[in-house]
């Protein structure tokens, strides 16, 4: 092989993630797991503030005495439909922030913020503060104690940067000083403004993202969604006093998901909340680069393999794959090219290239495109490394981020763990039955939506099931072909699925034609 | 069984976010300022004078001026930076020079500060000084604040007057 070492495996902490994320997938059923959707759910409870916020203006003044009366109708007087639309609008905007945590989070530890994806992380940073925003900005709206604080607060720390000669916060030293015009300016921010942004850096953000997943699984919505509103009759949102500059609020139940900078401020200094801020961003937007990691290998276009099909081009996850026109002699109008910079390594390509066939005779084997430190010459003398063994045992194609498919390794069992189980072409799994003579293939990817290379799961199963092209030729047995999503540290459960499936195998008819076609060692040209 | 320990879960996953969200969206409750305490906010918004008094024109500086545009005086933009001195119960609580707004300086001085403090009686002396002297203070005053908890007090500083607010008492 041309060099294992330079194949990103997951560290402790990614393990210890997988299997803190465990229970969740248990009870989720894997595809569900909350933890699969943290960008889509967060996109999801935009989707519900959205819609309860239309609801919410449709009743809301703009104007210094209205705004706060005309929330508290909706919250009172209206409880059974604008009260619980506001709780819901809150509760929504919470849970994102939670999702939107949980995600950063998450893609950190994943170590999806590096290489190519660099993109991807430093678009979402600013993203934090947009959601910030959104949150404090419709704080303001209410106009009540905690809204007043808010205003003070966020415009004490705009002073502190030396933009207005005039000090904003003048704008709040009395009643009489604030405009209603305010109002019109921060609902225009609150409403149009922000969200128009927001969606603009949503779109950048998944720039780079082939099929970008923006909605959770229907069950994930549905959950969630009664979640909210069960919370939103238990615990209907309500407003301060109204604000009076007049006054200091003494105590406020604040909402530490979106305000917790300004207590913050309250107790150390705006520049020290700056600072935090500031200092923050810098390092979250500098981590792809921290430590600097080696380039990872880009995938190679091998063009007298190409055919120009394009289907490398359309299951790049990544989009690094354009089809151009044809540079040499080649009867064929387009031939694939690899942008370097976006590739991610997976090698999902090599398993969509109709030419990755191990039946074909030529030394060393070459296909349409493939990874340089994992070749189908690697892939086809992982497989036949242990050819004579191979009669009666199972072929167990694993992915590097997936579970740790040498820990099951039996006598019974011939492992090969790949960058992404998407990178298995289908001919590869008809060879190591046909002529190798398995006598079944496991393949043990990465969890339902949990991918790490977002599509390799998803284009396995339908290029099995041939939904997808190259598809898996009809001739082989789907019964001897077993296919486990899991996450790391799940070994024990693949063991046991590994066991049964041995039993399972062992208890069909018909082996001798396996047998048959592994002694006459037959391979045959696909192509 | 197994599908029924697969609702539990799900179950026990959605509470424990609900739990998250409340324990955390309206609470736990925050003091801006410690309990029985007030706030004083010095607001100051003050034209200083100008560091060279506007001089008349001579008739054959205004001869050399366009017709339409015959002043009869011409002022240095540039004004005075307005030194605030604020004493609250003799305790020197503000010493700032603070500088006329602008490229040029030839704004207002803009100043302000909010400073918690126990409910209480308190005396106030204001000092300006917003002309080039060297000594001494263009403008004084002295109030008595009553200032009791949950009270925003104002004292504002304009370009000609000083007046301390208090919260009508309701
Ligand atoms: C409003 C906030 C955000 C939303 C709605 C959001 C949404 C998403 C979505 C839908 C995906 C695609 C998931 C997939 O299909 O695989 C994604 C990927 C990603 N996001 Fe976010 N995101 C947000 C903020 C952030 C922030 C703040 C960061 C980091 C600082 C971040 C980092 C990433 C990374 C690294 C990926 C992975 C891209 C990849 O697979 O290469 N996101 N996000």
């Amino acid at each position: 092989m041309s060099g294992a070492q330079e194949r990103a495996l997951p560290g402790p902490a990614r393990r210890l993630l997988a299997r803190l994320e465990m229970p969740l997938s248990r009870a989720f059923d894997g595809v569900h797991n909350p933890m699969h959707h943290l960008g889509a759910l967060t996109i999801f409870f935009f989707y519900v503030a959205l819609v309860t916020g239309i609801y919410l203006f449709i009743f809301y003044r703009t104007s210094l005495e209205g705004a706060w009366a005309s929330v508290e109708y909706l919250t009172r007087e209206q409880w059974y439909a604008g009260g619980i639309m506001r709780s819901l609008h809150r509760y929504a905007s919470d849970a994102a922030v939670i999702t939107l945590g949980l995600h950063i989070v998450r893609e950190m530890i994943r170590g999806r913020h590096k290489g190519p994806r660099w993109f991807s992380w430093l678009t979402g940073v600013p993203l934090i503060w947009i959601v910030l925003w959104f949150g404090i900005s419709g704080y303001w709206m209410v106009w009540d104690e905690l809204a007043q604080y808010v205003a003070v607060s966020s415009a004490r720390l705009m002073d502190w940067l030396p933009i207005f000669t005039d000090p904003m916060s003048r704008n709040f030293i009395s009643n009489e000083a604030v405009s209603s015009r305010l109002f019109t300016l921060i609902a225009f921010i609150h409403l149009v403004g922000l969200p128009i942004i927001a969606v603009l850096a949503i779109w950048f953000h998944l720039l780079r993202v082939r099929r970008p997943r923006i909605n959770p699984t229907r069950k994930l919505m549905l959950g969630s969604l009664v979640a909210l509103l069960v919370l939103s009759v238990l615990m209907p949102v309500y407003s301060h006093a109204p604000a009076d500059l007049d006054r200091v609020p003494l105590s406020l139940d604040i909402d530490w998901f979106y305000l917790a900078i300004f207590p913050l401020m309250s107790v150390t200094s705006e520049g020290m909340v700056w600072l935090i801020a500031g200092g923050g961003t810098l390092v979250l937007a500098a981590l792809p680069w921290l430590p600097p990691g080696r380039k990872t290998p880009a995938a190679e276009v091998h063009l007298p393999d190409c055919t120009g099909c394009g289907f490398c081009a359309e299951d790049c996850p990544y989009g690094a794959i354009d089809m151009v026109e044809r540079s040499d002699d080649r009867n064929f109008k387009l031939e694939a090219k690899v942008n370097p910079d976006l590739c991610v390594s997976c090698g999902i390509c090599t398993g969509s290239c109709p030419s990755s066939s191990p039946f074909r005779q030529r030394r060393p084997l070459t296909t349409g495109i493939e990874m340089p430190h994992f070749t189908m010459e690697d892939f086809r003398q992982q497989i036949d490394i242990a050819a004579e063994k191979a009669r009666g045992a199972v072929l167990v194609f694993g992915c590097d981020h997936g579970p740790r498919i040498d820990r099951v390794a039996g006598p019974k069992t011939h492992t090969v763990s790949l960058p992404c189980v998407g990178m298995i072409p289908p001919a590869g799994i008809d060879y190591a039955m046909r002529s190798t003579g398995y006598s079944g293939v496991a393949i043990a990817g990465c969890e339902g939506c949990d991918c790490h290379h977002r599509l390799g799961d998803d284009f396995t199963r339908q290029r099995i099931e041939r939904e997808r092209q190259p598809s898996l030729r009809k001739r082989v047995p789907r019964e001897r072909l077993l296919t486990v999503w899991m996450k790391a540290g799940d070994e024990t459960r693949l063991d046991r699925q590994l066991t049964e499936f041995g039993k399972h195998l062992a208890d069909l008819p018909g082996d001798e034609q396996t047998s048959d076609s592994r002694q006459s060692g037959r391979r045959e040209e696909v192509q | 069984m197994k599908r029924l320990a697969r609702h539990a879960g799900q179950l026990a996953a959605w509470a424990l976010f609900l739990v998250i969200i409340a324990a955390f969206a309206m609470g736990p409750a925050f003091s801006p300022v410690p309990e029985g305490s007030g706030e004083l906010k010095i607001s100051m918004a003050h034209l200083a004078e100008r560091i060279e008094p506007c001089r008349p024109l001579t008739e054959e500086e205004r001869a050399e001026l366009p017709p339409t545009r015959r002043v009869t005086e011409v002022c240095e933009r540039g004004r005075v930076p307005t030194l605030v001195r604020l004493r609250l119960d003799g305790e020197l609580i503000i010493d700032r020079l603070v500088k006329a707004a602008g490229w040029q300086e030839d704004g207002r001085a803009y100043l302000l500060e909010f400073q918690p403090l126990p409910a209480g009686q308190y005396e106030l002396e204001l000092a300006l000084r917003d002309t080039p002297r060297e000594e001494g203070y263009d403008m004084q005053h002295h109030f008595n604040l009553a200032l009791e908890p949950g009270d925003s007090a104002l004292l504002e500083i304009g370009d000609g007057d000083v007046v301390l607010r208090l919260p009508e008492r309701r």
